[in-house]
């Protein structure tokens, strides 16, 4: 307990450098409070065990929300993990408690145990903060981690001896985003001895919690840690169809992904057919000035309004036979798309008046087919 | 997921500085006056070849898709001239189709039947896993994007230019 205490204060110091300095290498703001919280209440925090060193936390840093002392089966895979992961990511935002509810849970268990071993490397990881990015950070640690890897299941079997907690802690320096690289320690509880630690070399960890009652062999796991891989990237993929927010579960997705894809590759081919019926003798293109122009195109998402639309519709009789042969040879399949083409390329003769806002890139697909209807009339 | 090597401001301009290239090829020999319908449909193709064939390039080999798309377009290239010659080449695409499939049972998939849709649009993807599968649909979803709109701004281009 002394000894902790000793540690505790010479990390305070520095504590206190860096608390000025909070905005930087989030993945150590939980440390910095903990220093600033131990500023305050140092004798406190001597006879604190864990439950009221969380309690502590919570009121000394006057968060209106109390921490949540949650049962780690709730900190399952991808979902926790993923505030775990933000945690570090919107790192400046010093005042945001809801993360900090479910750091210090795990984190002052993690300090509890590893504070002694560990205190020398936060400390000289705190002095250095001020010059260096995170990633740079975080590499010095997992390299500091890393080394010590060896030594890894040692130390977690005698850290899991010390406290009951169940399921996976992360590692209060090594964390960092899910993109870049984290390093996860999966705790082996004393009487769960039957929970397998998924043990990964790779830096990109999935966590993969076994709850009560589930199965817990390696299949299971294995199966379980893939899923979790797989929601993740359907996550990733939401974040890239527009108009995917609302949908959940996986086939809503998919349906959706795959009528995107479908209706930029026609997009694509409709462009390509637009630019063949125009009939232009290009010699003259300005090669050095519009690639470079093209890929500054801010917000190159959204296109204005394609005022000049109206006039590559209007077909003349030859286009629109090159474009009923196009059909004819089908080869678009006969969609939304493509049946809009036809109408449109027969029963315009005079030309489109009216046309929607080209701003087909930010489209939903529904949106996409609507625009290929109705902007042909 | 990793889209962040996907840099869009160089991919835009790799993309669309071969696009042009290609376009001018395309439009040069031609003559205004000749544009029947077979003729534009003709042009139609080769513009749509020289578009993926740009985007294919312009990732390179790093994806699965891009090679997928560059083997089949040089395979489909040897198979017209070998026609040509009246010989009949049977390009398959779909070589890794059964062990892909293989895959899907092993790992009973759920989504089996949408995954083998999506396998069927993004090129390449019949030999992948759905991780991959989604990996690769990101990213191809990204440079169709990219390819759209670059397509797009060499459409108002010429239209500019005639």
């Amino acid at each position: 307990m002394l000894h902790r205490l000793e540690s505790l204060e010479s990390c305070n110091y520095n504590g206190m450098d860096v608390a000025v300095l909070e905005k930087q290498a989030a993945g150590l703001k939980w440390q910095q409070q903990n220093y600033v919280v131990q500023n305050s209440n140092l004798v406190d925090l001597c006879a604190s065990s864990v439950p009221q060193f969380q309690g502590l936390f919570g009121s000394n840093l006057g968060r209106g929300q109390m921490i949540e002392l949650k049962r780690p089966e709730v900190f399952l895979g991808s979902d926790d993990f993923q505030e775990f992961v933000n945690f570090p990511v919107a790192g400046p935002e010093f005042g945001d408690s809801e993360k900090l509810d479910l750091v210090p849970h795990e984190a002052a268990a993690d300090y509890c145990i590893s504070r002694t071993s560990s205190c020398q490397m936060t400390a000289h990881n705190t002095s250095v903060m001020k010059e260096e990015r995170e990633d740079t950070i975080l590499e010095k640690m997992e390299s500091a981690i890393g080394s010590g890897k060896e030594s890894f299941n040692k130390r977690k079997a005698e850290a899991v001896a010390d406290h009951k907690s169940k399921g996976k802690r992360i590692k209060g320096e090594g964390e960092s985003e899910v993109k870049a690289k984290c390093s996860t320690e999966i705790s082996r509880d004393s009487s769960k001895e039957n929970s397998k630690a998924s043990e990964v070399q790779k830096p990109d960890y999935i966590l993969v919690r076994a709850h009560r009652g589930q199965a817990t062999d390696s299949h299971s796991l294995a199966e379980r840690a893939r899923r979790e891989k797989i929601s993740k990237k359907m996550k990733c993929l939401q974040d890239l169809v527009p108009g995917c927010n609302k949908i959940t579960g996986k086939t809503g997705m998919l349906d959706e992904i795959i009528n995107y894809v479908q209706s930029l590759q026609r997009q694509v081919e409709f462009l390509s057919m637009k630019i063949a019926a125009l009939n232009s003798s290009v010699e003259n293109l300005p090669m050095k000035e519009f690639p470079a122009y093209v890929a500054n195109f801010p917000a190159a998402a959204k296109l204005p309004e394609m005022a000049g639309l109206p006039s590559y519709f209007q077909l003349n009789p030859l286009q629109k036979e090159s474009v009923n042969c196009m059909l004819n040879e089908s080869m678009l399949p006969p969609q939304t798309a493509t049946e809009g083409i036809a109408s449109a390329s027969v029963s315009s003769s005079s030309g489109i008046t009216q046309l929607q806002p080209f701003s087909a890139w930010n489209m939903d697909p529904q949106g996409l087919s609507n625009m290929y209807n109705m902007g042909f009339y | 997921m990793d889209l962040q090597n996907l840099n869009p401001s160089s991919l835009k301009s790799r993309f669309t500085a071969r696009f042009l290239r290609a376009l001018t090829e395309i439009n040069a020999p031609k003559t205004i006056s000749s544009s029947s319908p077979r003729e534009i449909f003709q042009r139609y193709r080769r513009i749509k070849v020289a578009a993926d064939k740009s985007m294919a390039y312009s990732v390179r080999s790093r994806r699965i898709w891009s090679r997928a798309t560059l083997w089949r377009l040089r395979t489909r290239s040897r198979s017209r001239r070998l026609v040509s010659f009246g010989r009949r080449a049977s390009v398959k695409t779909r070589t890794t189709a059964s062990h892909g499939k293989e895959n899907k049972e092993h790992h009973g998939a759920v989504l089996g039947v949408q995954a083998e849709e999506l396998r069927e649009l993004v090129p390449g993807g019949e030999a992948m896993d759905l991780c991959n599968l989604l990996d690769e649909t990101a990213h191809y979803i990204k440079c169709l994007t990219t390819q759209g709109f670059c397509v797009y701004m060499g459409g108002l281009l010429c239209e500019g230019c005639c």
